[in-house]
């Protein structure tokens, strides 16, 4: 630890004398540096995005600078500590992101005019304690249900849109019984709660409202919507594959790319995997409880990009930021990187047909992110974690109840939660 | 003629560097961990000493608390499998191997058995999970996503691993003790088994214990299988969790919960203790005393 906080002030200084000296020497165009977890995504910038910017703003030069995923945060903490980091630094989701802005690493956007293709609860994962939004949205993942078309249209059945109507569809595949249901385990527990219960759930805690009201303090997790979502994840079990205690993630995806399941509840990331054996996959949304009530679907934001508050070029941060909020970044991106989806409001279209239908999930649907990330899992335990552990609790074992789930779930928040406490 | 001054001189010289290497790379982050676990490093205001907080959140917060001593159950448990199973199967291939009934096989069968102490726990880990996928191998039973069996399963498959260590160990110490008394024995009518347990044993007591208490060592700093096949929070229900892949969450945090670096140095600070005080025990109270039989 102390040896890097020595080495940034040096670090810094070099960094100050080396921009100085090329000031001097081409007053134009300006660089700019972005900060990113995705070492993956450089040839993308690189190639792509980049010069696709740089085409329009020859006066200002982006340079990606990616670091290591699993130091990122790490790394860009002690570099704008010591006064250094990038101009422009890619923002974490919620809570790692909510201390950065309070510690007022990031230079507020409230004026950028492409700050009007967000609405607020896209902006959510990225606005401070203030409500000012840091970090402009710029790309989220969806959950859904992949399904096999050919075994739906085998077996005469219809993409369920209501809960009764996703038991039957189940049922009616259990009864014919070539194939499985639902490609569906829960040895790896993060899948129960993201594809699951937070997939199918908001249509029952009515998504944001449930959410915030979570976080307020309104409600309480044994709230009957919240207990009745339990419970409508909880029966699936019946439809879900032998031995599914200790089925992977790997092994539910290969068992639907096999063709021997019908329907993979899984996340819009998985689109490449899903498809690539080649069948004729579809995708539908998570199912309402009752016919005619809104719909839901969750859209987990997954990066944004703010700006250094100590950088020298705020103005063409800004220009570059403003560029990233319109159509044309928004599209190369998410073609570039199928199954990340733009969070702006203005109609994107995807190459890959499976993505385009995955986006239009989202008309018509309220969205809402992941129930636990924000704030309710800043301590000990974790609601996430928490949620993670009992839902496998309850599909492991055979005498756990919904509603017993939902109480230890709200023990645990209440004992460290201050809205929840009392 | 050198002086005995200059004698140490040079003693310390050849010792030096490697010493060094020692002193920076083993003592020195061991010894800042243990003083990281006293202070307050996140914190807005720097370094703060803050004493045995760390200690008393990991011993009273009735989550953490309750996570480390299942975990520290849960290690016992995965010690108790490895010193029940691995110890006593190195010894009886051992036996198997030096008893000369294999004669010329015998180096075929010590490489075979080897081998899988030189595979990689990752390639362990996904071999075993396909075996025992109720999927596609050969159990229909959910052993890994069982609570009461999957501590034993991934326990069992760490042995399947590692009991070459013991049996190689166990072979040479065997290999050591002297034909004159066996033969003697068997001129005394001893058999195999008299001979075994009334000759050999005895004399690789001191080993045998050698190799218990360096189990001890290996399985409380046990990880790697475990997160291989279940990740930083093992589950069914933390069922598989055990003190490493306790300290890697607490220490790295995991997708569901925040790095504590300052309570992960404590975490580590017991796990250390652990494994200092019952080794040192161990050689203080058992070892010292097994007579070790010169010929």
């Amino acid at each position: 630890m102390r040896s890097i906080r020595v080495s940034i002030p040096l670090a810094a200084t070099l960094g100050v004398m080396f921009s100085g000296s090329v000031g001097a020497a081409f007053a134009d165009p300006v660089t700019i540096t972005l900060n990113s977890w995705r070492t993956e995504d450089i040839a993308v910038w690189q190639d792509t995005i980049l010069p696709a910017f740089e085409a329009k703003h020859p006066d200002i030069k982006v340079e990606f600078a990616p670091i290591n995923t699993n130091e990122y945060n790490a790394a860009v903490q002690s570099q704008i500590e010591g006064g250094a980091g990038g101009d422009l630094i890619t923002c974490r989701p919620f809570d790692v992101n909510r201390e950065w802005i309070k510690r007022g690493y990031f230079e507020s956007l409230e004026g950028l005019p492409g700050l009007a293709n967000f609405d607020k609860t896209s902006r959510a994962a990225w606005s401070g304690a203030d409500d000012k939004t840091y970090c402009l949205p710029v790309a989220a993942v969806l959950a859904g249900f992949y399904y096999n078309a050919d075994i739906f249209k085998e077996l005469g059945l219809k993409v369920p849109t209501t809960s009764a109507e996703f038991i039957d569809v189940l049922q009616a595949i259990k009864k014919d019984g070539r194939y499985t249901p639902l490609a569906y385990g829960s040895a790896e527990s993060w899948q129960l709660a993201y594809n699951g219960l937070y997939s199918i759930g908001p249509a029952y805690w009515k998504g944001e409202e449930g959410r915030l009201g979570l976080i307020d303090g309104k409600k309480k997790l044994t709230d009957p919507e919240f207990v009745d979502a339990i419970a409508a994840f909880g029966a699936w079990k019946p439809f879900l594959p032998a031995g599914q205690e200790s089925l992977n993630y790997a092994d539910m995806t290969q068992l639907f790319t096999l063709g021997k399941a019908a329907i993979l509840p899984d996340g819009s990331w998985d689109i490449n995997q899903a498809t690539s054996t080649g069948l004729n996959v579809g995708v539908f949304g998570p199912p309402v409880p009752k016919a005619g009530d809104q719909r839901y679907l969750q859209e987990m934001p997954d990066m944004g990009i703010g700006i250094n508050a100590k950088s020298a070029h705020k103005d063409a941060a800004k220009t570059f930021l403003d560029w990233v909020a319109g159509p044309e970044f928004q599209e190369l991106y998410v073609n570039a990187a199928p199954g990340f989806f733009a969070m702006s409001s203005k109609p994107v279209t995807y190459k890959n047909k499976l993505a385009q239908d995955f986006a239009d999930l989202k008309k018509g649907a309220q969205l809402t992110p992941r129930l636990a990330l924000d704030r309710l899992s800043a301590g000990t335990p974790p609601l996430d974690d928490e949620t993670w552990r009992l839902l496998q609790v309850m599909f492991t074992k055979s005498d756990v109840t919904p509603q017993q789930v939902a109480t230890e779930l709200q023990a645990g928040l209440a004992s460290w939660y201050g809205p929840q406490k009392k | 003629m050198i002086s005995p001054a200059a004698a140490y001189r040079n003693l310390l010289l050849f010792v030096l560097p490697a010493l060094a290497v020692y002193l920076v790379f083993a003592v020195l982050p061991l010894a800042t961990s243990i003083v990281m676990s006293f202070f307050q490093t996140n914190g807005a205001s720097g370094d703060i000493f803050v004493g045995l907080a760390n200690y008393e959140r990991l011993f009273t917060h009735p989550t953490i608390s309750a996570r480390f001593w299942n975990a520290l159950l849960n290690n016992m448990q995965y010690f108790a499998i490895h010193l029940i199973v691995e110890v006593p199967m190195g010894l009886l291939l051992a036996a198997l191997l030096t008893s000369g009934k294999l004669a010329r096989s015998e180096g075929i069968y010590r490489t075979l058995l080897f081998i899988p102490a030189t595979l990689s726990v990752v390639i362990v880990g996904f071999v075993w999970r396909l075996i025992i996928n109720p999927l596609w191998g050969l159990v229909g039973f959910p052993l890994l996503g069982t609570e009461s069996t999957a501590l034993t399963t991934i326990s069992l498959m760490s042995v399947w691993q590692y009991f070459g260590i013991p049996m190689v160990f166990l072979y040479s110490a065997l290999l050591a003790v002297p034909n004159e008394l066996v033969e003697a024995a068997n001129i005394d009518g001893a058999g195999g088994w008299t001979t075994f347990w009334k000759i050999k044993f005895p004399l690789i007591a001191p080993q045998f214990g050698l190799i218990a208490i360096l189990t001890y060592i290996w399985t409380f700093n046990g990880f790697d299988l475990v997160f291989a096949l279940n990740g930083s929070a093992p589950g069914p229900n933390y069922s598989t969790d055990i003190l490493g892949t306790y300290f890697y969450r607490t220490f790295f945090g995991s997708s569901g919960q925040l790095a504590d670096l300052d309570l992960g140095a404590a975490v580590a600070t017991i796990i250390f203790l652990t494994v200092l005080l019952v080794t040192a025990a161990y050689f203080w109270l058992i070892q010292r005393r097994l007579k070790s039989y010169s010929v």
